[in-house]
């Protein structure tokens, strides 16, 4: 944790990496150039400036703005395949290049930086497939649902361009079914709804599989292109995600304010003023952590509510239980239930 | 619309005509200084403004019940009319009578029978409003317009889809739908970017919604999908409508590069817009599969 986890001020987003593409689409759409950046920091001489950057509260008003202009529902769908096909970002070139998902998935992760700096991820194993749970790293505003769309959208367009078909591939959302139909035309996947996660799952088979473009050349060129692009926008996470990590590796001690705060190197007061920024605060961040971690605890083994409790920290059972009962609406027993008989 | 009435045209004038042969048959003709012209005019203007509304009500109005009851007591007050103003040039026996009743008793009838066709026709027409409201009401709530191509969307389609498979199955009449599907778009836009995807799609959607019939609703029902409900329409119909669109589709695709097209056309005969969705997501699937329908626009 060396890292200094950036700022809301810092600009740690370049131009090219969605925001050209976006507005492109958009003024297709009919939406006007000056009515997009209206709000945001964003002058539109920079616009094609190759290392032309702005902040990320930036890029969540250019979102704003772009649903307001345009009634499009197909808009974040289209970003994705755009960000995916994109000849001025490496990383998805690289992607295109890879042996097979593994190798392309570990690559957009490991750069995920340079293009969603808003999301971190979890794996696990269930059953057959591999899946893959998104967090949001910051504070996304009401722009989650739009950004995850567009996350999904890349790839699964990238899994249908190289490996010929998303069967077998399903997603879990945590937003209720309003996009349905939008995201059967454009998906062709499983959807399932208010779930407790943003999860895909990817099953086993697919991981492997060889890409119909890999070219282990190409893909070491595009590598070292972006991580060339690393001395440009530095390899940084952001605030929240940090102290989700922090707080993860630390259960069942938890740490505390200051704590954290020694261990990121800012002060306890710039701490609490920046998560404000996020749209959180430090009690929340320490709830959704121990959320996350009771509800994988009983997805992958037989947990004794005791055993619970104390692995995540709490001073008892009761405790423990009144919290499951708040994060889910039901008591640990019924959800392990729900879990163990599907 | 006068050509859905021509039975109806031919046998006013044969009535008339009767009636005209029926006038000179029994009475002769008064000498030009008995004439009296403001009588006549009175009654000339009459007939006129009666003739003017049976060729309104011909015009504006569908073959149906309340049009026959509008049409007919018009022709009613027509025949009273005509025979008032003949009898202004033609005197006629005192002792026949039948020519005086033919005269005056046509068009109170008549009007009895106008007056209950204008009721129909208020009635349709509150019907209508009615209608019109909901689907106005509807179009505004949402705006189902797609911002690049100017058609409209799926919710739009699916709306109109169950409104019309309603209505046609009501009246018993045949709706088919046409569907439209990009091959391969995805490696298009992959390929030529997304700008010329998208000007692509905004240039056929206008050949679409250019050489369809005006009463026939495109919509964009995917990202490379698009749909036309062709209603009162049957298959074979729709069938010689696909023939020509592809002709045209061949026709106009100038450059080498454009992608495939997938047309099929498909007679709606499911209850509910959702089913008949599906069953035009299948029809295109097996068309693709066996790809005799497709065409290459060169």
């Amino acid at each position: 944790m060396s890292m200094r986890p950036f700022g809301y001020q810092d600009k740690i987003l370049l131009l090219q990496h969605g925001s050209t593409e976006l507005l492109a689409l958009a003024q297709r759409r009919g939406a006007q150039l000056h009515k997009l950046l209206s709000g945001t920091g964003i002058f539109e001489q920079d616009l094609h400036k190759p290392h032309g950057r702005l902040h990320h509260t930036d890029w969540l008003k250019l979102l704003q703005n772009c649903q307001q202009q345009l009634n499009s529902p197909e808009l974040p769908y289209l970003l994705g395949n755009a960000l995916l096909n994109s000849r001025y970002i490496s990383l998805c070139q690289s992607l295109q290049y890879a042996q097979n998902l593994r190798q392309a998935l570990a690559q957009l992760y490991y750069f995920r930086h340079q293009l969603f700096p808003c999301f971190y991820v979890r794996l696990y194993q269930q059953q057959h497939c591999i899946v893959v749970e998104f967090k949001p790293a910051l504070g996304l505003a009401n722009q989650q649902g739009f950004m995850q769309t567009v996350v999904f959208s890349l790839l699964l367009g990238l899994i249908k361009q190289q490996l010929g078909s998303v069967c077998g591939i399903s997603l879990q959302l945590q937003q209720a079914a309003s996009h349905q139909l939008q995201h059967q035309l454009h998906w062709g996947v499983d959807v399932s709804f208010n779930q407790s996660a943003d999860c895909i799952s990817i099953p086993l088979a697919l991981w492997q599989q060889r890409f119909i473009d890999a070219d282990t050349l190409k893909f070491t060129a595009t590598r070292r292109t972006c991580r060339q692009l690393n001395r440009v926008l530095s390899k940084q996470r952001a605030l929240p995600e940090s102290i989700c990590r922090l707080q993860r590796r630390a259960l069942p001690q938890l740490l505390n304010q200051d704590q954290v705060a020694t261990v990121l190197g800012l002060s306890s007061s710039s701490l609490k003023r920046q998560l404000s920024q996020h749209n959180t605060n430090f009690a929340t961040l320490l709830d959704e952590v121990r959320r996350d971690a009771a509800r994988q605890l009983l997805q992958q083994g037989r947990y004794s509510n005791r055993q619970l409790a104390l692995k995540l920290g709490y001073s008892d059972e009761h405790n423990f239980r009144r919290a499951f009962k708040r994060w889910t609406g039901l008591i640990p027993s019924s959800f392990k239930g729900l879990f163990h008989f599907n | 619309m006068w050509r859905q009435h021509r039975y109806k045209m031919l046998f006013s004038l044969l009535l008339l005509l009767s009636g005209l042969l029926l006038a000179i048959d029994t009475g002769d003709a008064k000498p030009g200084n008995e004439f009296d012209w403001l009588d006549i005019l009175g009654e000339g203007t009459t007939l006129l403004v009666a003739c003017g509304w049976l060729g309104l009500i011909i015009s504006s109005r569908p073959a149906g019940r309340v049009t026959e009851w509008l049409y007919y007591g018009s022709l009613l007050l027509v025949y009273s009319y005509f025979l008032d103003l003949l009898d202004e040039f033609i005197r006629y026996p005192d002792h026949i009578r039948l020519m005086s009743w033919l005269e005056s008793l046509p068009a109170p009838v008549g009007m009895l029978v106008l007056t209950y066709g204008l009721i129909g026709w208020h009635r349709e027409q509150r019907a209508i409003n009615r209608q019109l409201r909901g689907r106005e009401l509807f179009l505004r709530d949402h705006q189902l317009i797609d911002p690049l191509t100017q058609l409209y969307g799926i919710e739009y389609l699916q709306a109109v889809l169950q409104r019309e498979i309603e209505l046609h199955q009501s009246q018993r009449k045949a709706l088919s739908l046409l569907i439209l599907d990009i091959d391969n778009f995805a490696a298009f836009n992959r390929q030529h970017g997304m700008a010329s995807g998208d000007a692509y799609l905004s240039q056929l959607s206008e050949l679409l919604s250019n050489q369809l019939r005006y009463s026939d609703v495109v919509c964009r029902y995917a990202g490379d999908r698009f749909i036309a409900l062709l209603p009162n329409t049957a298959l074979p119909q729709a069938n010689i409508m696909a023939q020509h669109l592809r002709q045209q589709l061949s026709q106009l695709a100038i450059e080498k590069q454009q992608p495939q097209l997938t047309l099929v056309e498909m007679a709606v005969q499911q209850n509910s817009a959702k089913s008949a969705l599906h069953a035009a997501d299948q029809a295109m699937a097996l068309a693709k599969k066996t790809a005799t329908l497709s065409l290459q626009p060169i």
